[in-house]
């Protein structure tokens, strides 16, 4: 997915300094400021948790915080909603299994779906 | 206990009005919203909204949050970000989440303007990433630059349905089709009529069969439905899509209202589980007040005076005005709110199959099953006469509150008169200029500018354009009809761009005679669409991507 550079009524939108995060232990870039979705989503991200029974992927659905369909392990703490929280450099953001990280802190990604 | 004479729940449009008219009425008000930025969901709104002056009409819906939030300030309304209100309780007691801290606040009087939330419909595959709210995508890509998906399919033609799928193609998305289970479009003809001419199919009397893919989508199966909802077999259409956009309505927010022990009705007519409330939007708790979309689902501009009348309202309660001058504030609001519900789409006429306009003109069913008029159809409308020398054409065929055309005009062209809901008169004696005014004013884009004497054999359109890249004087492309359809070649001869227009672009283009009453949106040449693509993306920079063709529009 990618970002959109000018946009006809908006213009270029506004956004702070790029800086570096890591998803799954590998780093990604994004601005900050911006709901952690939101560089997830431009990075080409889908699956942010998969489900506790079932293990089903779930994304982004509402993006205003309503639904927790978004919810990953940020900084270590689960459940949080990517949609409303916003990236700060050197956050770590895993993808979520049930309710702990799918990946452990600082292991390389094992499936490569993201 | 830190107190406050008003405690408004909810930044958004209705709420912030309430919290401004209070505020000069002399309360001490704050504001809780659990966003970390003000305004709910206005700076989404990138269209120009409808109504008549009074009622903001053909600003752009964050212009009016801008201007909202900056007359909030000079009222000294304290507004206080990323607080949820998780608890209304006896007393008019709230507790409020502002960070890892919780609060008890009490105020006098509260106001609960929580808003909505967006509903969704289950059909197999509907938990997979890619399948989000037409809110959702309006948040990506309006206030966070970034493109939901694309390709995408819009489930609901309701005017959410039809303005997000606008909003998607100009962000450079490419909308596969636009579906709807009922029999006809929900939403107004000329938010239909924009999304169609770009080439958009409609299908109607279709739901989503299923949903494609393993960890996202990568497809969608639709189907015809029946009498009785049942898709019928045979009928069934794949796309490939990444991404399934639901506009299927929303549920008034109304939870802490049954905490607080407000009596409560289950209204379809209002979208769900609303508040009981008199027109000043008190409920049947003393002191506790709603507004906005929590207490019925309607639209921004409605929920900004209903915000103000309980704003006032709650002043009268707590003894800051006089009843005199109470009811004198209110009525006036109310006859501006009233105004907004009139018409076919009013909250009255809700469900019914109407088959001619207020003035008698037919209603046209193409235009409610497949998005636009036929090339037939067009002249039973007022807005529509044959004048020789450039004239506008007003393909504005439904009876909606908006008035922004007759204002336009500085030449007297064009005539609604008293009632906002009449269809606008194309007045053949008047001279018409060719300025454009009308053009760039139209919230529902639903003006064009025709000269069919332009020279030997041409006609000019002139057309509202709010894509990039703009086309320039020379450009070649073809002409598209009301449906989208490619028509004839077209060569742009020029375009106009004002601060007064507001991005509104006016594209005049040079199509044969014979088209100048079918062509009604251009098309550049396959060059300058691929050009158009590459100005649309930024490089990837990191991490996989799921990017499908770059077809646009």
């Amino acid at each position: 997915m990618s970002r959109i550079a000018e946009h006809p009524i908006l213009g270029a939108p506004e956004k702070g300094r790029l800086v570096t995060f890591t998803y799954d232990g590998r780093p990604m870039q994004g601005y900050e400021g911006e709901p952690i979705a939101m560089a997830l989503k431009a990075a080409g991200v889908m699956v942010h948790r998969y489900t506790a029974k079932r293990h089903e992927p779930r994304g982004i659905f509402c993006a205003i915080g309503r639904c927790t369909d978004c919810v990953m392990v940020v900084d270590g703490k689960p459940n949080v909603r990517t949609c409303m929280t916003p990236l700060r450099e050197g956050m770590t953001v895993q993808t979520q299994d049930g309710v702990t990280a799918k990946v452990p802190e600082g292991g390389a990604p094992t499936d490569g779906k993201a | 206990m830190e107190r406050h004479d008003l405690i408004v729940v909810g930044a958004g449009p209705s709420g912030l009005s309430a919290a401004i008219e209070a505020a000069k009425c002399g309360l001490d008000v704050v504001v809780f919203d659990e966003c970390a930025r003000p305004g709910g969901q206005l700076f989404k709104q990138i269209h120009k909204f409808f109504g008549s002056k009074e009622h903001k009409a053909k600003i752009r819906g964050f212009r009016i949050g801008e201007e909202l939030l900056k007359e909030a300030s000079d009222a000294g309304v304290q507004v206080v970000l990323n607080a949820t209100v998780l608890g209304l309780y006896q007393e008019k007691e709230v507790l409020v989440r502002i960070g890892d801290e919780i609060r008890h606040v009490k105020g006098d009087a509260i106001l609960v303007a929580t808003g909505a939330s967006e509903n969704t419909l289950a059909f197999p595959g509907w938990t997979l990433p890619g399948v989000i709210g037409a809110g959702a995508a309006q948040t990506m890509m309006n206030l966070h630059g970034v493109k939901p998906g694309e390709r995408v399919l819009m489930l609901g033609s309701g005017n959410v349905g039809l303005v997000v799928s606008f909003q998607l193609l100009q962000a450079g998305c490419e909308v596969v089709a636009l579906v709807d289970a009922a029999p006809r479009i929900g939403g107004y003809g000329v938010h239909a009529a924009k999304v169609a001419r770009c080439g958009v199919p409609f299908y109607l009397s279709h739901t989503i069969v299923r949903a494609e893919g393993t960890d996202h989508v990568t497809g969608v199966v639709i189907g015809e439905v029946d009498k009785s909802w049942q898709i019928i077999p045979g009928t069934e259409k794949h796309f490939d899509v990444d991404t399934i956009c639901v506009a299927v309505g929303l549920s008034p927010m109304s939870q802490l209202l049954t905490m607080a022990g407000c009596d409560m009705a289950d209204d379809p007519k209002k979208g769900g589980y609303v508040p009981v409330c008199d027109e000043t939007g008190a409920t049947s708790v003393p002191g506790i007040f709603v507004s906005g979309d929590v207490s019925g689902i309607e639209e921004a501009s409605s929920a900004m005076i209903e915000g103000r009348i309980a704003g006032i309202a709650a002043a009268k309660y707590l003894g800051y005005v006089e009843q005199a001058a109470e009811e004198n504030e209110v009525h006036a609001l109310e006859t501006s709110l009233d105004a907004l519900r009139q018409g076919m789409f009013a909250p009255k006429n809700r469900g019914k199959d109407l088959r001619e306009t207020e003035e008698g003109c037919p209603i046209s069913q193409n235009l409610l099953r497949k998005g636009y008029l036929s090339d037939e159809e067009v002249f039973a409308y007022p807005g529509v006469r044959k004048i020789a020398g450039v004239h506008p054409v007003i393909e504005c065929t439904q009876n909606i509150p908006c008035n922004p055309c007759q204002d336009a005009c500085p030449k007297g062209c064009i005539t609604i008169g008293e009632n906002i809901t009449s269809l606008p008169v194309v007045n053949p004696d008047a001279q018409c200029i060719g300025c454009g005014m009308c053009v760039a004013s139209c919230s529902g884009q639903a003006i064009f500018l025709v000269d069919e004497d332009a020279g030997a054999d041409t006609a000019t359109v002139t057309l509202p354009y709010e894509f990039l890249p703009l086309p320039k004087a020379g450009d070649k492309g073809q002409a598209l009809s009301r449906s989208g359809a490619p028509l004839c070649e077209a060569e742009v001869a020029g375009v106009r761009s004002a601060p007064a227009f507001d991005h509104t672009n006016l594209l005049t283009i040079r199509v044969p005679k014979a088209y100048a009453m079918r062509a009604r949106f251009f098309q550049p040449m396959e060059g300058g669409c691929a050009e158009w693509a590459n100005q649309w993306t930024v490089p990837e920079t990191s991490a996989p991507s799921f990017r499908g063709p770059m077809t646009i529009c």
